[in-house]
């Protein structure tokens, strides 16, 4: 049971004290933390570079089934494919990442140029076939997107960690 | 027990940002120039919130792989959403809250979380002293680092609840109650008392070390 002199929130004197020493040491630890667990260099450098990623032109093609979040967890599976769908107006990307790559259709069936990102200098691009089936056979390391150009359209799928 | 205060007035008065060296209520006249294809603005953004996002990524205790990844991503995703975000004077709460989601995906998608190898933090304080405190003060720089080697010692045996909250506490710039709140998971009230409490013992822990 936890002792009642946590309850010191009324301004009496001893409060007061009590919180100037819980900021000190939180500063303490801020300092601790610069030193022992710093942000490293060139994830900062990273997140800068993302600057490029911004693009008003394309639309977004939100994340709206992951077998992490939304499957129920297949018991005895080894390493069950990530099944990820994506969703941009009437258009749906559906996506399976494998250890073996990726395999995806665009919905409804169309042809589309397909690239995946990897970052802001990453881009690969995928063959398609006419009915907007596609491969890949590199899986994703890390975070990635894919860009679809069909007819005059650019679309972004949501960046994920595969 | 005093459960009949409502210690909420204590925190309330709080200023959002607590003193921190972005300025959150400027983030959102900050995104809105990054939209408009300011650079410079969305470096100010980087720098002001970065290290909100790292210590959120680093609360979940995630392995460097899992979690540089995951910080890669929350920005990248931000980048992606900049000019659609609804509430931009909020990107902090966006930006930590999409990192708590992610963080959470990993540990999903573990059978078993490996947790931070404490020796490898550890060794990060003696990789920092060798070359450059080698040349000043060697006596009272040893001392220092011993100290703040202590510190985090008893801040990383803390239980979990509070090595998480402190851990995210101690961002610089300091977060706002809000930011914590969504980068947690717990209810903004919630975080006065207990950050209260888990200070207080991570006090006791020093002091029955005899440390300062």
């Amino acid at each position: 049971m936890d002792t009642g002199d946590d309850e010191g929130f009324d301004g009496t004197e001893f409060a007061e004290i009590d919180e100037f020493d819980a900021d000190a040491l939180e500063e303490e630890l801020r300092r601790a933390a610069a030193v022992l667990d710093p942000l490293p260099a060139d994830l900062l450098q990273l997140a800068m570079d993302a600057y490029v990623l911004h693009d008003l032109d394309a639309r977004i093609a939100e994340l709206t089934f992951d077998s992490l979040v939304d499957a129920i967890p297949v018991r005895g599976a080894e390493a069950p494919p990530r099944m990820l769908t994506f969703q941009a107006g009437g258009l749906t990307v559906d996506v399976e990442v494998t250890g073996d790559g990726l395999l995806g259709q665009v919905l409804p069936p169309q042809s589309a140029r397909i690239e995946v990102l990897g970052g802001p200098a990453a881009v690969q691009p995928l063959t398609v076939d006419g009915m907007g089936r596609f491969a890949s056979q590199t899986p994703p390391t890390g975070p990635f997107a894919l860009r679809l150009r069909t007819g005059e359209d650019v679309i972004v799928t949501e960046w994920l960690r595969a | 027990m005093s459960s009949g205060t409502l210690p909420s007035t204590a925190y309330d008065d709080l200023p959002y940002t607590r003193g921190g060296t972005v300025d959150r209520a400027e983030v959102g006249a900050l995104v809105q120039c990054a939209v408009d294809g300011d650079a410079a603005a969305w470096k100010a953004l980087v720098e002001g919130l970065s290290p909100l996002v790292w210590s959120v990524v680093r609360a979940h205790r995630l392995s460097d792989a899992d979690g540089h990844e995951v910080y890669q991503t929350v920005w990248f995703r931000f980048a992606q959403h900049l000019g659609r975000i609804r509430e931009p004077e909020k990107a902090g709460s966006w930006l930590a809250s999409t990192a708590r989601n992610e963080c959470l995906k990993v540990i999903r998608s573990l059978t078993r979380l490996l947790p931070t190898d404490d020796p490898q933090v550890l060794d990060r304080v003696s990789e920092d002293r060798t070359p450059e405190q080698s040349l000043i003060d060697a006596e009272d720089a040893a001392a220092e680092a011993e100290q703040i080697r202590l510190l985090w010692q008893e801040f990383e045996e803390l239980g979990d609840r509070c090595r998480q909250l402190l851990r995210v506490l101690m961002a610089s710039p300091p977060p706002s109650y809000v930011e914590v709140s969504v980068a947690l998971g717990i209810a903004v009230g919630s975080i006065g008392p207990l950050r209260q409490r888990c200070l207080r013992r991570l006090r006791a822990r020093l002091d029955a070390r005899g440390t300062v």
